[in-house]
């Protein structure tokens, strides 16, 4: 009987062991956690809420609303629209060096990836031969317009990138496009 | 006799890869010379709206010019809008069948590119069965693709520190080192090249001088056996690129960290059982009381501190790691592939929350990138990351096949599991740290792109805020706000410098209110 013992302490004592290990895939218990100092009465953000499409928080604009602060672009998103920003839209930036800078520290983060930072083609998934056929900027005939309207919509592989860059920032990256062509072109 | 016997079976290995490598030439100089030339020019030029053997934005293009003669391909590729205009059936037809899409004319490509380009699209086998016609091939020869797994597993032990097969680390490139150096000469090399350099090789000795005299570490510990291993990977490396699966599935696991991991961890078990048979030998089996009480007060102790530790842990979840919905790699993307982490996290630069990418920010890269090309392991292989890749398309509605987006799809969201989170008592904002303050992601959220799974890095209790904010100097330089602030902070301290907390970063209104 007290060996029986024995082996059944033995043998629990080590399954807890083994049990504590592994990766944590659960949280720690909170101390009075289910009060609302720690969990926020209003929706958290990017939080699951029932009573709102897709039981999303996040929720775009309501139609027909311009949020503070946002300009509207009213470009279409079509070959003709294209066109159109190529010929009528300018930047209402002026060249500075505090632009510039700031352009290329904001091109190096979200366009060099693809386009490299000399905008040659040439980005680490391009070498890497995971995305095609990104262009050198000098074989294309773009004019700030242009790359404004690329950024906002994207081209044909090319996606949209304004839900990451404000609209002055997109000025600016603009602006350090076009730099970097006329450094490509000389 | 044996090293005869060995001599004779590392000519015979020599002599296989080199008909390898002519078979593999007379099958390249076959397909015209300039598929290779013709490749690149298709990748940076085509590839981002054609395939070869699939429609993208444009038509397939394997074997373009059966279908059409030379003359029409190359007025097309150089302008098609004047081909058009000049009324040419053909070309308004394909123009028509795409829904009037516009092709961009490229005038600046030669005669000669656009002969390159061709023999690249009639000849795509150029780029893919070189691995695995090599590996067929490889395997006809007899070079056994566990030779190579062994010498990889060698060769990244013992001389990945100094070499890298393409492109000189601290000694040159190794690739194809055979087809340069005789397998006698690497043998007497890698075992002692200080003896072989001695011994008046003039080959070893200006090796040696043009690496500025670096010396390499001798390894007379590696067997013959070993050193042919590490040469067959040295040159035939593309193997296990291409047979990645089957070879990981061999049971080679590849996943150098894992293994002495879960093995320390193992020990600590043993440990503590052997402890644990002492203590109850102690109690059930040894007669002797004082040890008896020793032994309680060593456990008392030990339970109080097992106690305060757990109390201590509450609200603390360092290392929590939640299974999520996609399995997304921070490894693969900020690792391996170098994506910035503001590429996705774009709202860090101005807002508290860093934000988690919204659907369509993947889309950017996965419209294009729909199959997995990378290493893969034998829990997680080619057709799981394809799967992973697929949550995505169906969570945005995106068909694959036809390359757009599938109309009055209704999205489901993906949902993430939430792991970085103060309580709602504490503010905490991303863009004072990231932008402000300049500081890396890293700082706070350790190594992430190295982790296939983030998980939390830091405490991020209070202690570990404050002790950040009382070591940690202002950068106030370069940032107008802070010339007044400054001059009064100097004043008041004496200092040219001031800490976070000197400028009231302990203060509790500032974080909590
Ligand atoms: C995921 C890879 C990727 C990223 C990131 C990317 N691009 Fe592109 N970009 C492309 C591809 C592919 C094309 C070619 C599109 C085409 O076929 O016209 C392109 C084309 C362009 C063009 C030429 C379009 C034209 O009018 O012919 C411009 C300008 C451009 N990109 C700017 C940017 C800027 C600015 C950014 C950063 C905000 C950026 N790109 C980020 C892949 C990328
Ligand atoms: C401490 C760094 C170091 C390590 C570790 C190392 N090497 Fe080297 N290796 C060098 C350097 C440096 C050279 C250039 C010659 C010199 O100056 O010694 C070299 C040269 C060589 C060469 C001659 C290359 C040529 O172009 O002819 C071969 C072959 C070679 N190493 C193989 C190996 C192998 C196989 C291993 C692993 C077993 C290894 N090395 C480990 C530093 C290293
Ligand atoms: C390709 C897009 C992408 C890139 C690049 C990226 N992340 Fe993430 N990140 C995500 C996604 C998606 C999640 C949510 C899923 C998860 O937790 O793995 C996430 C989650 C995180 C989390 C955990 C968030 C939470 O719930 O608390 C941290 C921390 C994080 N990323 C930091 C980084 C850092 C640091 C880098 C740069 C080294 C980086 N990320 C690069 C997409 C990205
Ligand atoms: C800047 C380009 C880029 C963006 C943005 C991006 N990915 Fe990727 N993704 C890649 C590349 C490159 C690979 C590796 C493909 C390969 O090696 O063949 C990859 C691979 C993957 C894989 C398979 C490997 C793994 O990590 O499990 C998944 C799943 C994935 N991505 C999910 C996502 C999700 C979800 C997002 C959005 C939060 C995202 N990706 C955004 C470029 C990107
Ligand atoms: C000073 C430390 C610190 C730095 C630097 C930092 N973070 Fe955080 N991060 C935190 C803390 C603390 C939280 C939890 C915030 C909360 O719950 O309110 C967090 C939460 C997050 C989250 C999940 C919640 C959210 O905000 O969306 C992501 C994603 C994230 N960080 C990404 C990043 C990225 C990317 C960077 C670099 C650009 C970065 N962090 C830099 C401390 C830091
Ligand atoms: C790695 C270091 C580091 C960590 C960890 C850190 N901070 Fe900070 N924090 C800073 C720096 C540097 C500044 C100053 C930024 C500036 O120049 O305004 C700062 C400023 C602040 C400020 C503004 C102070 C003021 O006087 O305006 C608040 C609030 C703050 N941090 C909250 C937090 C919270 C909450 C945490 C923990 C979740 C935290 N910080 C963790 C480095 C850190």
């Amino acid at each position: 009987m007290k060996s029986f013992i024995k082996i059944i302490t033995v043998v629990s004592l080590i399954a807890t062991l083994v049990s504590c290990t592994g990766e944590k895939r659960e949280r720690q218990i909170q101390y009075m956690g289910d009060t609302d100092m720690y969990d926020a009465v209003p929706y958290e953000a990017y939080s699951k809420v029932k009573i709102l499409p897709n039981e999303m928080e996040a929720q775009r604009p309501v139609a027909g609303t311009v949020a503070r602060g946002k300009i509207p672009y009213d470009y279409p998103n079509s070959e003709a629209g294209y066109q159109l920003a190529k010929d009528s839209l300018h930047s209402p930036l002026q060249l500075t060096k505090a632009n510039l800078d700031q352009g290329k520290y904001l091109f190096d983060m979200y366009c060099a990836i693809c386009h490299g930072t000399k905008g040659d083609g040439q980005g680490t998934l391009v070498q890497r031969e995971k995305f095609l056929g990104v262009p050198n900027y000098k074989d294309r005939e773009i004019t700030e317009g242009s790359i404004y309207h690329v950024i906002m919509y994207g081209r044909n592989m090319m996606g949209s990138h304004a839900s990451q860059l404000e609209a002055k920032e997109r000025w600016q990256v603009v602006q350090y496009v076009e730099h970097l062509r006329n450094e490509l072109l000389k | 006799m044996k090293s005869v016997l060995q001599h004779t079976k590392i000519q015979r290995f020599i002599l296989s890869s080199l008909s390898f490598i002519l078979l593999f030439t007379v099958h390249l100089s076959a397909q015209n010379g300039d598929a290779k030339k013709g490749k690149g020019i298709f990748n940076a030029n085509c590839a981002a709206c054609h395939k070869l053997d699939k429609k993208l934005i444009g038509p397939a293009l394997e074997g373009i010019s059966e279908k059409r003669t030379k003359e029409w391909l190359h007025a097309w590729i150089k302008d098609n809008n004047a081909l058009r205009a000049s009324g040419d059936a053909d070309a308004i037809a394909i123009y028509e069948e795409f829904n009037k899409m516009p092709m961009t004319p490229f005038p600046q490509l030669s005669d000669q590119d656009i002969d390159d380009i061709l023999a690249y699209t009639d000849n795509k086998p150029e780029a893919k069965p070189q691995s695995g016609g090599g590996a067929s091939s490889a395997a006809a020869l007899g070079i056994d693709s566990l030779q190579v797994v062994k010498g990889k597993k060698i060769f990244n032990a013992n001389c990945a520190a100094c070499h890298k097969l393409d492109g000189k680390l601290i000694g040159p490139a190794l690739r194809n080192v055979a087809d340069r150096r005789t397998a006698d000469w690497l043998k007497a090399w890698i075992k002692d090249n200080n003896a072989f350099r001695a011994s008046g090789d003039a080959d070893a000795i200006a090796v040696y001088e043009e690496n500025n005299k670096m010396p390499m570490t001798a390894f007379p510990q590696l067997s013959d056996e070993d050193i042919k291993a590490i040469i067959a990977f040295t040159s035939h490396e593309d193997i296990l690129t291409a047979k990645a699966p089957t070879v990981a599935g061999g049971g080679e696991g590849n996943d150098g960290i894992a293994t002495p991991k879960e093995s320390t961890s193992w020990m600590t078990y043993i440990v503590l059982v052997v402890i644990l048979l002492l203590v109850l030998w102690v109690y059930l089996g040894s007669k002797n009381e004082f040890l008896k009480l020793v032994t309680t007060i060593a456990l008392l102790l030990g339970a109080g501190y097992a106690g305060y530790a757990w109390m201590m842990s509450i609200g603390v979840d360092q290392g929590y790691k939640p299974i999520q919905p996609i399995a997304f790699s921070h490894k693969i993307h900020a690792g391996d592939n170098k994506i910035d982490c503001q590429y996705c996290h774009s709202n860090a630069k101005h807002s508290k929350l860093s934000g988690i990418p919204s659907v369509n920010v993947c889309m950017n890269c996965h419209k294009s990138i729909s199959e997995y090309n990378g290493p893969v392991t034998s829990e997680k292989d080619k057709a799981f990351y394809d799967g992973e890749i697929q949550k995505i398309y169906k969570a945005i509605g995106w068909d694959s096949e036809k390359l757009a987006y599938i109309e009055g799809y209704k999205q489901k969201p993906i949902q993430w599991k939430r792991i970085h989170n103060l309580p709602d008592f504490a503010y905490y904002n991303h863009s004072q740290h990231v932008t402000v303050a300049g500081l890396k992601c890293q700082t706070c959220h350790g190594p992430v792109e190295e982790m296939d799974e983030v998980y939390q890095y830091s405490e991020l209790t209070m202690g570990w805020c404050l002790d950040c904010h009382k070591k940690t100097d202002l950068k106030l330089e370069s940032n107008e706000y802070y010339t007044k602030i400054h001059e009064e902070l100097s004043k008041k301290y004496g200092v040219e410098k001031a800490t976070v907390a000197e400028m009231g970063g302990r203060e509790c209104g500032k974080c909590h209110y």
